[in-house]
């Protein structure tokens, strides 16, 4: 659950995902949107709500031709979890609450429960420094590789506590965006 | 002329170049310290150090910019509007350095510059002024003088700078018991900004609206009018959107207008481009109010309803050429076109100025659409300066076609990084008393009071819904811990702003 303020409203959402496509709940409502990031901007492409969408049924519009809402958004972080977000050209500021420490260990959100987890290269670098071993027992939030890219090194951190299944990089390697690193059990 | 020194910044100097470009002359550039990787300096064939940021130290040093077309090699000076461009002695200062200054002469700077004698040289050319005083009030003028002509003038009256411009120096006066105190804040604002208190006044017109007219004049003794500029939409004496033709002004009054502004230059002795500007009162009748000795700001939506390129014959009049432009074209307006000033300050907080980096840009293009820029995505917009960004245009066949292009514009107006008058304008062409052009030189004031503050940026709930799903699934994909390994989906390969945002995100968990 994410918890984002507006206008202070504090509204919590629910995001599930499947390829280019969101289902995000907000305070209960359903809003179904593909995002696709083009040029540091979004093309979301919004289901209308009357398309009676059901959690765990995900039928194929695109496919069937159906006629989404299009909207052109950009992002304008300002300060430490505050953002702006551009929708249509409209300046919509808003913030990301604090709340995901808390929040990540309970269910209703799938993704962060157990079972394994690919930690992965967002974009290609190199790897500077590996700083955990298989075995070893990591907290949240714990880092557990730098990799270097565009100048600049990047931690990248266990999104969750756990133990380490398996070191896939050494030092000095250079990787590929969406190559594993680190696989965490 | 071969080589042209433009001693400016920002979006003028890019016209300039652009000018000398469609002429194949070669531009140069000057820049002050932040201005050096500046988008005039980039579209510059040269550009040259002037100095420090502070005006003073650059784009108002005159020995400076004399010494930087000498170096260059330049044979010719464009002043652009604003610094130099109506100062006198930077005229000369071109003429004895042996270069050509783009604009009038150093004398007809100076006659125009001083608002009593440009009142003398209209009314000289029989054209009505605002009555008011005639002789400039010195400091040695005493209050009870001053007091006896206001009472003859007839309150309210405009207490107004000789040397002055841009709304220094002006008071308003209701009554007698103002008079004083006005009168001693005009001087001192005044003297602050103009070096001279002289002070002059006018009697204050009920409601007018701000009409323009534009000339070219040649040094064979052609004056060309241009079909007027409506600019009444003013934020404290501030143009702030001006359109033409003017949707109150008739063929009749437009050629009596004309006429005057046309007087008025020839007996000025002036050449090259200016403008002349006029009140109109709710009953037709026109008042001289002063004359720019320069091209004007708004100067693009001439061109868009004449077809005329103002800044090519700027510098083809100072090389000596003849107005050969058909006096017709010229006075008959092709459509109509709208000019919104995009500044960065932000509407929200009583237009404070917004400076700073503009991470993302993407201008409106289309149908219609002029966007005379001084900024690209990347570049700093600084304190120092003015705070224009860019000059939005737009014309169609008819007012109604160019406000919904302007309109389409403005929603397709794309700026991140800093705070920009685009919500302003969008919030100001829906308003009824400018669909129905129902406006004076304080309606817009009045209006804002009345708004007392609410912000011109009320996203409806759509886009409010849509922006708090977006921000929760940028969240997550940045945050990595919402879908594991989805993060790196398909559509974020090879991204390069994803560390970046990792890092933030990062940052912001702390």
């Amino acid at each position: 659950m994410i918890e984002i303020e507006l206008d202070g409203e504090r509204r919590q959402v629910a995001l599930r995902r499947e390829g280019d496509r969101w289902i995000a709940g907000i305070d209960g409502r359903t809003v179904d949107v593909s995002v696709v990031e083009t040029g540091g901007k979004w093309s979301m492409l919004l289901n209308p709500a009357e398309a009676g969408l059901h959690e765990g049924s995900l039928p194929d519009r695109v496919e069937s031709g159906f006629s989404r809402i299009s909207y052109e958004v950009a992002f304008e972080p300002t300060a430490a979890g505050e953002l702006i977000v551009h929708v249509n050209g409209v300046a919509i500021p808003l913030t990301i609450a604090d709340n995901r420490r808390g929040a990540r260990p309970r269910g209703g959100d799938r993704d962060a429960g157990s079972g394994p987890r690919m930690i992965v290269a967002p974009m290609p670098g190199r790897i500077v420094k590996v700083l955990v071993k298989p075995d070893e027992r990591v907290s949240a939030r714990q880092p557990l590789v730098v990799v270097e890219a565009m100048k600049m090194e990047n931690e990248l951190r266990a999104p969750r506590g756990g133990t380490i299944a398996e070191v896939r990089v050494s030092e000095g390697a250079s990787v590929e965006a969406n190559a594993v690193l680190v696989v965490l059990e | 002329m071969r080589k042209i020194l433009i001693a400016n910044r920002g979006e003028i100097a890019v016209r300039v170049i652009r000018a000398c470009r469609d002429l194949q002359i070669a531009s140069v550039a000057v820049y002050s310290q932040c201005d050096r990787a500046a988008r005039h300096v980039r579209l510059a064939d040269e550009a040259v150090a002037i100095g420090g940021n502070s005006p003073a130290e650059s784009y108002l040093r005159i020995d400076r910019i004399i010494a930087a077309a000498r170096t260059s090699g330049a044979d010719a000076v464009h002043p652009g509007y604003g610094f130099l461009a109506e100062n006198d002695a930077f005229a000369a200062a071109c003429r004895d350095a042996g270069l050509t200054f783009i604009g009038p002469s150093s004398e007809a700077i100076a006659l125009m510059g001083s608002k009593t004698a440009a009142r003398q040289a209209a009314i000289a050319a029989g054209v009505p002024v605002v009555p008011g005083t005639e002789a400039p009030l010195g400091g040695d003028a005493a209050d009870e003088e001053i007091a006896r002509m206001a009472e003859r003038i007839g309150y309210p009256v405009m207490v107004k700078a000789v040397a002055g411009g841009g709304g220094k120096g002006m008071r308003v006066v209701g009554g007698p018991g103002e008079l004083p105190g006005a009168v001693r804040a005009a001087r001192s604002e005044a003297a602050a900004a103009f070096g001279d208190s002289a002070i002059y006044l006018e009697r204050r017109l009920a409601h007018p609206r701000h009409i323009e007219v534009q000339v070219l004049a040649d040094r064979h003794g052609t004056v060309v009018p241009f079909v007027e500029r409506e600019c009444s939409i003013q934020r404290r004496h501030q143009k702030v959107v001006e359109e033409s033709p003017s949707p109150v002004v008739d063929s009749d009054l437009r050629g009596r207008l004309a006429s005057a502004a046309a007087a008025i230059a020839a007996s000025a002795g002036y050449t090259n481009a200016g403008t002349v500007e006029f009140l109109l009162d709710g009953e037709g009748k026109f008042y001289f109010l002063e004359m720019n000795t320069r091209l004007q700001v708004e100067h693009p939506v001439s061109e868009a309803v004449t077809g005329l390129d103002l800044v090519e014959w700027q510098i083809r009049i100072a090389r000596g050429e003849r107005l050969t432009i058909d006096a017709a074209r010229a006075l008959t307006p092709r459509g109509h076109a709208i000019e919104c000033r995009i500044y960065a300050e932000d509407p929200d907080t009583g237009f404070m100025p917004s400076p700073g980096r503009i991470t993302a840009l993407r201008p409106p293009d289309g149908p219609g659409i002029r966007d005379d820029s001084g900024f690209e995505a990347g570049d700093e917009v600084p304190v120092y300066y003015d705070a224009l960004i860019s000059k939005l245009v737009a014309s169609g066949v008819d007012r109604p076609q160019a406000v919904a292009r302007m309109r389409r514009a403005l929603a397709e107006y794309d700026i991140r990084g800093i705070r920009t008058t685009v919500p302003f304008f969008r919030w100001l062409l829906d308003q009824p008393v400018f669909l129905d052009a129902a406006f004076h030189t304080e309606f817009l004031d009045t209006l804002l009071q009345q708004r007392r503050g609410t912000s011109f940026s009320e996203p409806e709930s759509s886009l409010r819904e849509v922006a708090v799903a977006a921000a929760a699934i940028y969240a997550s994909r940045a945050g990595m811990s919402r879908s594991g390994a989805g993060l790196v989906g398909p559509a974020f390969r090879d991204e390069p702003a994803a560390w970046t945002r990792q890092a933030r995100v990062e940052s912001l968990r702390e």
